[in-house]
């Protein structure tokens, strides 16, 4: 009896957990927004604008990896800077969450993991409205497989872990040096750099080639360009590595957040 | 009578705030000349052991700094602590501070559902309430209103409104009853008097002696994160105020002294 009272109870504070999920994303989505439904659809604007600068710049040079195709190295690099914008924005939003929220959670119990979590899960909606089914027509167009699409959903649910994992790492850290977020900048830079997205990974020197394995966002972008892109069959191999590249570094997010969490509240 | 709340041992260590390093690059450089040192802690509460029955009425007093709000932080489940158990059975309304789960940007009804299920309510049961809340703070024609376009005695009554809609088990008030205009002190205090007439533990934290007096059958004396006496109120009070004065008349003395 003491058993199905206590797993009541932890179902009664799972929902509260979704609940709580639930009104922070609209609270985040509401104010950045304020109300206007195609707010959302600013956060195309930018992967679309840096596509075409790149498409003016480097186009003409590197078709030539790209079967000589200018169309091809604009999908390309699309595909890589909705991931990497993804990436840099919902990091950084989920960084200060904690801090942020810092004054409400000092008067209301509430879980601390709950505002990472909010940040990435406004990011994931304002994916799924915007650049997802623009990667999905993408896909469909090259592969002609209802197939790929699903398999999208793998590599992009791999880059919500990571995210969810980086999210959860930084506004742990930010709570102890509020300085974090200059540190930071410069990492995404450096992550956004080593990512292949608007240069194709072939340049690389093979000696440097060897570091960006440690780039967990890497096989994600490979992943989505071979599914929606290549118009073959969806590579298990890569869809493999990136979902375990999100699962390890999600593991490294949730363990510090979690060893860290007990001493939020005295500096908050 | 049934326990509502039990303390057992509980003692909380805080950084003290001068210790506060928010900074990545000297912590980075101090442990690099090898001058970095744990922060030093302080503590705040000290063994607190009290058992509070269901339905008590518990007045809690004391000096700036004697670790009143922190006890009832505690006891809402917002500090855990550093040794010892707290153990809380029902539902709390914690009137720590009125709104402060707020959203200045958003509309009063969304800060409604936000706030509600930040207390533990779902959502759909604070879109049935929204329009007896707003009918409570006297705020309908508001409902679309952003909650930064409130004055503070409106913000006030709507996290009031909120927070108290649904009857609690425990509420815990700390001085935030000295809001709002008159009328709506007046229809406050006529639901705080329902829920001191219903089986409610209530504590109430405050300054004001006659407020404790008026509404509390035990009090708490907290002194330096340690409980200093607990009774009958009207025990308690005289003995604090009688402390107080003596501290009073001893201080300048000292002063001069020095």
């Amino acid at each position: 009896m003491i058993t199905s009272i206590l797993t009541n109870q932890r179902n009664k504070e799972l929902s509260w957990y979704r609940e709580l999920l639930v009104v922070l994303i609209r609270r985040n989505l509401k104010r950045r927004y304020r109300g206007s439904f195609l707010g959302i659809y600013w956060s195309l604007l930018n992967p679309l604008a840096m596509t075409s600068l790149y498409a003016a710049i480097f186009g003409a040079t590197f078709a030539e990896y790209y079967d000589n195709s200018t169309l091809n190295y604009i999908l390309a690099a699309f595909t890589g800077l909705v991931v990497i914008n993804f990436f840099s924005a919902s990091t950084a939003q989920a960084l200060s969450s904690v801090v942020e929220n810092g004054g409400m959670v000092n008067k209301i119990r509430l879980p601390l993991f709950i505002f990472p979590l909010s940040s990435i899960g406004a990011n994931v909606f304002q994916l799924l409205m915007g650049a997802f089914p623009l990667l999905v027509v993408v896909t469909l167009i090259f592969s002609r497989s209802l197939l790929n699409v699903v398999a999208l959903l793998f590599p992009f649910t791999g880059l919500i872990l990571v995210c969810t994992g980086v999210g959860m790492l930084m506004s742990a850290l930010y709570v102890f040096f509020r300085d974090l977020s200059y540190f930071y900048e410069l990492l995404t830079f450096v992550l956004w750099i080593s990512s292949p997205v608007f240069y194709p990974a072939e340049i690389v020197p093979e000696a440097v080639t060897r570091f960006l394995i440690l780039n967990p966002i890497l096989p994600i972008i490979e992943s989505i360009r071979q599914i929606s892109l290549s118009g073959n069959f969806p590579d298990f191999g890569l869809i493999i590595h990136s979902l375990l590249s999100g699962l390890i570094v999600l593991t490294i997010g949730t363990v510090a957040f979690s060893s860290w969490r007990s001493q939020f509240m005295d500096l908050l | 009578m049934q326990e509502s709340i039990r303390l057992d041992g509980v003692s909380l260590w805080r950084r003290t705030q001068e210790e506060f390093s928010y900074d990545l690059k000297r912590t980075i450089f101090s442990f690099l000349e090898g001058k970095y040192r744990h922060p030093a802690k302080k503590i705040v509460l000290d063994n607190i052991n009290l058992t509070i029955g269901c339905g008590e009425k518990i007045g809690i007093i004391g000096a700036n700094g004697s670790g009143k709000s922190t006890m009832l932080k505690l006891i809402s489940g917002i500090l855990q602590p550093t040794s010892g158990t707290v153990r809380v059975k029902g539902k709390i309304a914690p009137l720590i501070e009125l709104g402060a789960g707020f959203d200045p940007e958003l509309a009063v009804m969304d800060n409604i559902v936000l706030y509600g299920v930040m207390l533990g309510y779902s959502q759909e049961e604070m879109r049935n309430r929204a329009k007896l809340i707003l009918e409570f703070a006297e705020l309908e024609s508001y409902a679309l209103v952003p909650v930064k376009g409130l004055s503070s005695g409106m913000t006030a009554r709507l996290g009031f409104a909120i927070a108290t809609d649904i009857k609690p088990d425990i509420l815990i008030l700390d001085e935030v009853l000295s809001v709002g205009d008159v009328s709506f002190k007046n229809k406050c205090s006529q639901r705080m008097e329902e829920f001191w007439q219903d089986h409610v533990t209530v504590l109430l934290v405050s300054h004001s002696m006659e407020m404790i007096r008026q509404n509390c059958h035990t009090t708490i004396w907290l002194e330096q994160g340690q409980i200093r006496m607990v009774g009958k109120t009207k025990d308690v009070v005289s003995e604090y105020l009688q402390c107080v004065t003596h501290q009073e008349e001893n201080t300048p003395s000292v002063t001069t002294q020095v």
